[in-house]
């Protein structure tokens, strides 16, 4: 039988966990397969999520691809749909297809240090690729991470960020002033300015609100980040992930095929419409 | 393979084609549009400008059921998978402009994963193409955009009209098979037959159309005019309607939703909707973040994806130059006039 | 008969001196004969200001448009802005004013008289075999005649022949809401109003109605454009779109994720039939009549059929006629203790 693109298969939800409470609320999930084989990811892919009746949504594989077993997505309840994933319970089945869109060449960047930089949710999309380059540790020289949200209750992974000490460099900070924050008080991309991580063999990669993303790319390239030395992934409103709907059309790139991962050399080239 | 039909036994050759849904452009509600043609009951004529809407609604409907889903709580749901189960349909009297639309979107729905709803309707779809002898629009550009009156891309039969007949130039094995379900009503062209087509072809090339500045070099100038203010100026009157994308042989974008039938037990399908880079929140995130918030933005994406993003991905312009958006436009506004402006330089 | 020059010289004044911000009006079209909505800020450009039976579109859109974008960019005009208005767009304006969607000082009323002939219908003209695209100009000639012309050649129809049916029928085609006014008004007798409404009534029983009506809706392919040239349609978040909505900073996801799928975007007969009779009862004694709707279907759906009945109703009813006054109070948001009560049961 002809493949079905548009059909998903069937996952199930073996672990919820609320990362951040509140309006901008995240939750993990952990999904199992479960009338298929699966598919296997690579760092900076997604899969379109169903809640069926609400609709889907485009989530970043957050799990490294080294995990078998599971798929972790971090999903940040903001609309109609992902709503629906904040109502999902342990045993819910929900679709799943994938893996979509292009991925971060990690192989490429064997040997070097690794500079992340992420923000609120922004941290889901990154997160595979940290988790790998931690799986296979003496593959990396030095990694970095640094990481922000509006307040305390809004930074995600906290544990698994404790831990990452061990073996990383991990900066945090929080938006304003905190009773009891011992970390920086500011922006993430003045976070990046205050550490000023060095460029020498190293990448930059960095997600999070548009607005997060511009600055820290204009700060990477003032302590002498190359263009291509930086990396992105993009948010767009997706609908099929196939590169046929048109919705996440940017310049001639349809980004979920495309993309989401964009080098800065290859993202300038593009029109500024994401 | 080429013969010769009398244009009187157009409908007997539609009549002998078992086995196929025939269609043709009829006048109806005002409107010129494929209607199916009851063998017997309609007499057909193909004496028309071009229909009001392409044929892409017999490959891409505006409604596509992809699966429907039932769902106990605390259960795994249930997919059905609905594709289309179409007879095998022919279409008569596309016009080239519309043939052309095939390739481009051929290539876009097999683009790196195949869209099974698209190809199953595709490969049941025959187009009779009919030669355009003069344009039917004022607004036809199909020559500016790489095609012709008398283009075969697309088509599984040419028709040439020779006045009181057609020569029928067959395209493709399609086109054969077509032809050999008729053939007792087919003569053989004769040397004055087919020395009228070619006078009627060289006839056709030379009527006036728009024309679109240097259209060779249009993908570059677009993009160096990306930023240009006039896009903004020149889209000022648009209503932000559907009209340009509906009407476009080639035009695709599309939404998914789900339609909930009943909550509990939940029941419902997925379903895949026409939709355009036109409506102002195409684009719009959940978060209220919108990348075209302006009118302009959105008049030159749908221009630039025609003539500038789709040439850099696929070699071939993805308009064919139909005039539909233009005749249709509440408010006209004029891809032709717009691209010659934005795109004009001093020497133009 | 009007001056065309007379318009212009307004125009380009009220630019000039600086006396308003912009003159939405009328252009020619880069598509043959018919005229196209402009907005012109430079003085020099009201020198392409055209007047013409072509002149079909309802320029109070462009007044809501106007008022759509001075919000999303935040900006508070210091003058008004400058509209062409025939005897429809000065209802529309009206109507507008009577919901406040914006202020009377902030809009300066150029009205122009359509006189005793109105706007052509290009579907008439094809009736007639006469391609409207084939043309490059129209004019009005004298009280009764339209001259279309091309190149070449030039055609002269007796302008009743091929007047927009809206026109035929309308009883006030002098602008009375306006700052400066071209023209006469003088009266037009054509055809009784709602001549169109009684003679699809008389051909129609209640049944072979609603036989008509489902085929219509059938056809219907939502594109939106009925809506979308709508100068009373404003409404940021539709009833019909409620899968797209006006999100602002403070929306939460439970707002959006609550919100109600009324009618669906898919062009069932169902979907299509909540669409198009919500928009008429939307409209209930909002419509003037611009036909605009009408106009632009692309699979000529006989719109007016629908918001003419409810006009009628208003009328014959309730004694309200939309855009008569900006003093009177809106028809759905007032009553008089002797409105008709025998539906309420």
């Amino acid at each position: 039988m002809d493949a079905n693109i548009y059909l998903p298969n069937l996952a199930r939800v073996i672990f919820v966990k609320e990362e951040v409470p509140g309006e901008r609320a995240i939750k993990t999930f952990h999904v199992e397969f479960i009338d298929s084989a699966g598919f296997a990811h690579e760092c900076g892919q997604c899969a379109m999520l169903s809640v069926f009746g609400r609709g889907e949504s485009m989530i970043s594989i957050a799990s490294s691809p080294l995990v078998d077993g599971y798929k972790q997505f971090s999903i940040m309840r903001a609309g109609r749909v992902t709503s629906a994933f904040h109502d999902l319970e342990v045993g819910d089945v929900i679709g799943i297809r994938g893996p979509y869109g292009n991925s971060f060449p990690i192989d490429a960047w064997r040997g070097k240090n690794l500079v992340f930089i992420g923000g609120g949710c922004g941290l889901a999309p990154i997160w595979p690729v940290i988790q790998t380059a931690v799986k296979k540790r003496d593959e990396f020289k030095q990694i970095t991470v640094f990481y922000g949200g509006r307040s305390s209750r809004d930074i995600m992974y906290r544990t698994e960020l404790d831990k990452l000490r061990e073996t990383a460099e991990v900066h945090l900070s929080v938006d304003k002033q905190e009773e009891g924050w011992q970390e920086f008080c500011g922006f993430v991309p003045a976070n990046l300015m205050n550490k000023e991580p060095s460029p020498e063999n190293a990448i930059a990669i960095t997600c999070g609100p548009p607005v997060m993303i511009k600055f820290v790319i204009q700060n990477l390239r003032s302590l002498g980040f190359q263009d291509n030395q930086i990396y992105t992934t993009l948010e767009n409103k997706m609908k099929c992930a196939l590169g046929k709907c048109g919705r996440c059309n940017v310049g001639k790139d349809y980004v979920c095929t495309k993309g989401p991962v964009y080098s800065w050399a290859d993202l300038k080239e593009l029109p500024p419409e994401y | 393979m080429e013969k010769i039909l009398n244009k009187i036994q157009l409908s007997d050759w539609i009549a002998a084609l078992d086995g196929w849904e025939s269609f043709a452009p009829i006048l109806q509600d005002g409107i010129w549009s494929y209607q199916p043609i009851k063998r017997g009951v309609n007499s057909v004529q193909l004496e028309y400008p071009n229909t009001t809407q392409p044929p892409k609604n017999f490959t891409f409907p505006q409604r596509e059921v992809f699966f429907t889903f039932e769902q106990i709580k605390g259960e795994a749901p249930r997919l059905t998978q609905i594709l289309p189960t179409d007879k095998p349909r022919v279409i008569f009297g596309v016009r080239p402009c519309d043939g052309q639309a095939l390739p481009r979107m051929d290539r876009l729905f097999n683009e790196q994963f195949a869209d099974i709803y698209y190809q199953k309707r595709r490969e049941n779809l025959a187009y009779v193409g009919l030669a355009c002898n003069t344009p039917p629009s004022r607004n036809c550009f199909c020559k500016a955009v790489g095609g012709s009156p008398f283009a075969t891309n697309g088509l599984d039969i040419l028709m040439t009209d020779l006045g009181d007949r057609y020569l029928v130039t067959a395209v493709t094995a399609i086109g054969d098979r077509l032809i050999d379900h008729g053939v007792q009503l087919f003569s053989e062209p004769t040397g004055r037959d087919r020395a009228e087509a070619g006078q009627l072809r060289i006839a056709a090339l030379k009527q006036p159309q728009r024309a679109i500045q240097e259209s060779a070099t249009v993908p570059k100038r677009l993009k160096e005019q990306f930023a240009s203010p006039l896009w903004e100026e020149l889209a000022r009157p648009c209503i932000g309607c559907g009209i340009c994308t509906y009407l476009c042989p080639t035009c695709h974008c599309f939404d998914i939703n789900d339609e909930v039938a009943t909550p509990a037990p939940l029941r419902g399908s997925r379903i895949r909707t026409w939709d355009t880079c036109q409506f102002p929140d195409f684009t719009m995130h959940s978060s209220g973040h919108n990348p075209r918030t302006e009118v302009g933005a959105r008049l030159r994406q749908r221009i630039n994806h025609k003539l500038q993003y789709f040439y850099e991905n696929f070699g071939m312009f993805q308009c064919t130059g139909c005039g539909r958006c233009i005749s249709g436009c509440p408010v006209g506004i004029d891809i032709i006039a717009v691209v010659n402006q934005v795109t004009a330089t001093p020497e133009n | 008969m009007i001056k065309l020059q007379d318009i212009k010289n307004r125009a380009r004044e009220l630019l000039a001196n600086g006396e308003v911000r912009a003159v939405i009006g009328y252009r020619n079209g880069s598509r043959g004969m018919a005229a196209e909505p402009a907005v012109i800020a430079d003085p020099n450009d009201a020198a392409n200001i055209v007047w013409n039976p072509s002149c079909v579109h309802n320029l109070a859109l462009y007044l809501v448009d106007d008022r759509k974008r001075l919000t999303r960019k935040q900006e508070t005009p210091t003058k008004p802005i400058a509209i062409m208005a025939k005897g429809c767009d000065a209802r529309a304006i009206v109507v507008l004013l009577q919901e406040n969607y914006f202020k009377r000082e902030d809009v300066y009323i150029l009205g122009v008289s359509c006189e005793t002939t109105g706007m052509l219908d290009e579907h008439k003209l094809e009736q007639l075999k006469i391609r409207p695209d084939q043309f490059t100009a129209v004019e009005f000639d004298g009280d009764d005649f339209v001259l279309i012309k091309d190149a070449e050649t030039q055609q002269r129809f007796p302008a009743r022949e091929i007047m927009a049916d809206r026109c035929l029928e309308c009883r006030n085609p002098f602008p009375k809401l306006n700052n400066a006014v071209f023209g006469e008004e003088k009266a037009r007798n054509l055809a009784a109003p709602f001549s169109a409404l009684m003679q699809f009534e008389q051909n129609a029983t209640q049944n072979t109605r609603w036989d008509f009506w489902q085929h219509q809706f059938e056809r219907c392919i939502r594109c939106s454009a009925c809506r979308s040239v709508c100068p009373m349609c404003y409404c940021e978040e539709c009833i019909v779109d409620s899968i797209t909505y006006s999100v602002m900073p403070d929306t939460t996801a439970e707002e959006k994720a609550n919100r109600i799928r009324w009618i669906e975007r898919s062009a069932t007969r169902a979907n299509n039939i909540g669409y198009h009779l919500t928009r008429a009862l939307h409209l209930a004694g909002r419509c003037i009549d611009c036909g605009e709707c009408e106009r632009v279907c692309p699979v000529r759906i006989p719109l007016r059929l629908l918001n003419t009945k409810l006009e009628r109703d208003a009328r014959e009813r309730f004694g309200y006629e939309p855009g008569a006054s900006v003093e009177v109070a809106s028809f759905v948001s007032s009553f008089r203790d002797n409105d008709p009560g025998n539906f309420i049961r």
